[in-house]
């Protein structure tokens, strides 16, 4: 009987040392309508407030990227802004659009943030930036939203790309009083050698990237190099949020979806 | 009050709300803004108008000449230090943006002076 009961117990730690070896956390695979949802805390819960909720999905549908993180002026990581209310009171940043007076589909978006003694009402409005932790009804609905569009695997689960193309959304190049008049010169695309032999090539269209992100999000910040092949990063900078994975991690499609970038035939 | 005072006065009353408070803007898919704080003094100042001019061409830096990119490199390092001296937001804002467009400036000017890189 006891050397039953040592045999069994010597089993139970021979199988469970493997998990018991295992470091680190496993991160969970956001959901559809959470992917690319960014929490920003500068300074929300310094003033006994939750934390501020921004959903990428809506707002990408309406905007590029440029017009966010360039002409309003949006950093690329939460936190690093330093977005204050007094700022958007202002009609910067989110007071851009968030003013009570610009109109969406013919309705004023609502005013975002006040630094005066708040009503009642003011603060059922700053709940809905300032969420986190609690359930506030939204004027969008991500199934509602995204019903229409086509899907993809990944990420929001929509395809973003083509839904422009078929002009299911159609987003603003341009904000007035914040994007001065600039003409629109698309860069040519070109291809990237995957560094793994029988990995298909990457066809990169520099020429959507133009269009949706201009030149200063990306260069020189992201991408420092000119000349193409000069720039060296592999799959592991990108996971980590360098060089495409500023983009491809969190918000524009993951990296999952290898085909959506590694497209070229490999040739035999 | 007669009838054409009164006209007058309707008038009047109907200039003022419609009048030059609020500018409409349409965008490509049809939502309509109004101008935010930035644009809403009838004319922008000198500082505002520079930076326009300096940052609005970024999109055809690859077109310019080293001399033309070098210049604009100097516009921007002479229009930070007026930046610098207004308020926290805008200061914030738009040293953000002229720090991007310089940088994309520097960039392409480098690129065209070390072609090899």
């Amino acid at each position: 009987m006891n050397r039953k009961r040592f045999v069994t117990l010597a089993l139970i730690l021979l199988f469970s040392i493997p998990s018991l070896t295992q470091t680190g956390t496993k991160k969970k695979r956001p959901l559809p309508y959470e992917y690319g949802r960014v929490v920003l805390n500068n300074n929300s819960t310094k003033y006994e407030m939750a934390p501020v909720v921004f959903e990428h999905w809506i707002h990408r549908g309406k905007f590029t990227c440029r017009v966010c993180h360039v002409d309003v002026g949006f950093g690329m990581k939460a936190g690093n802004t330093g977005i204050r209310a007094a700022d958007i009171e202002r009609g910067y940043y989110c007071g851009a659009c968030h003013n009570g007076r610009t109109l969406n589909d013919g309705k004023p978006i609502f005013a975002a943030c006040s630094t005066r003694k708040l009503t009642y009402e003011d603060q059922k409005r700053c709940d809905r930036c300032h969420s986190v932790g609690k359930r506030v009804p939204s004027d969008f609905d991500f199934a509602t939203f995204t019903a229409p569009l086509p899907k993809e695997r990944y990420g929001n689960g929509v395809d973003w790309e083509k839904s422009e193309e078929l002009g299911l959304i159609k987003p603003q190049t341009a904000l007035a009083g914040f994007t001065p008049k600039n003409p629109l010169v698309v860069q040519k695309d070109f291809d990237l050698n995957a560094k793994v032999e029988g990995m298909p090539d990457i066809i990169f269209s520099h020429r959507k990237h133009t269009v949706w992100n201009g030149c200063e999000l990306c260069h020189p910040e992201i991408f420092m190099g000119v000349k193409k092949g000069n720039s060296h990063y592999t799959m592991v900078d990108i996971s980590e949020g360098r060089s495409c994975g500023a983009c491809h991690v969190t918000v524009a499609f993951p990296l999952m979806d290898c085909q959506r970038c590694h497209a070229k035939p490999v040739q035999p | 009050m007669n009838r054409r005072l009164r006209a007058i006065v309707v008038v009047c009353l109907l200039t003022g709300f419609m009048g030059p408070g609020t500018v409409f803007c349409t965008s490509q898919n049809g939502a309509q803004s109004t101008s935010p704080p930035a644009t809403q003094t009838p004319a922008r100042e000198a500082w505002q108008r520079e930076f326009d001019r300096i940052c609005s061409r970024t999109q055809e830096a690859m077109s310019f000449s080293e001399e033309d990119l070098a210049s604009l490199v100097q516009r921007c390092d002479a229009l930070a230090p007026q930046i610098e001296k207004l308020d926290e937001t805008r200061r914030k804002v738009y040293l953000g943006r002229l720090h991007m467009c310089r940088g994309l400036y520097a960039y392409v000017l480098e690129s065209k002076r070390n072609p090899k890189k």
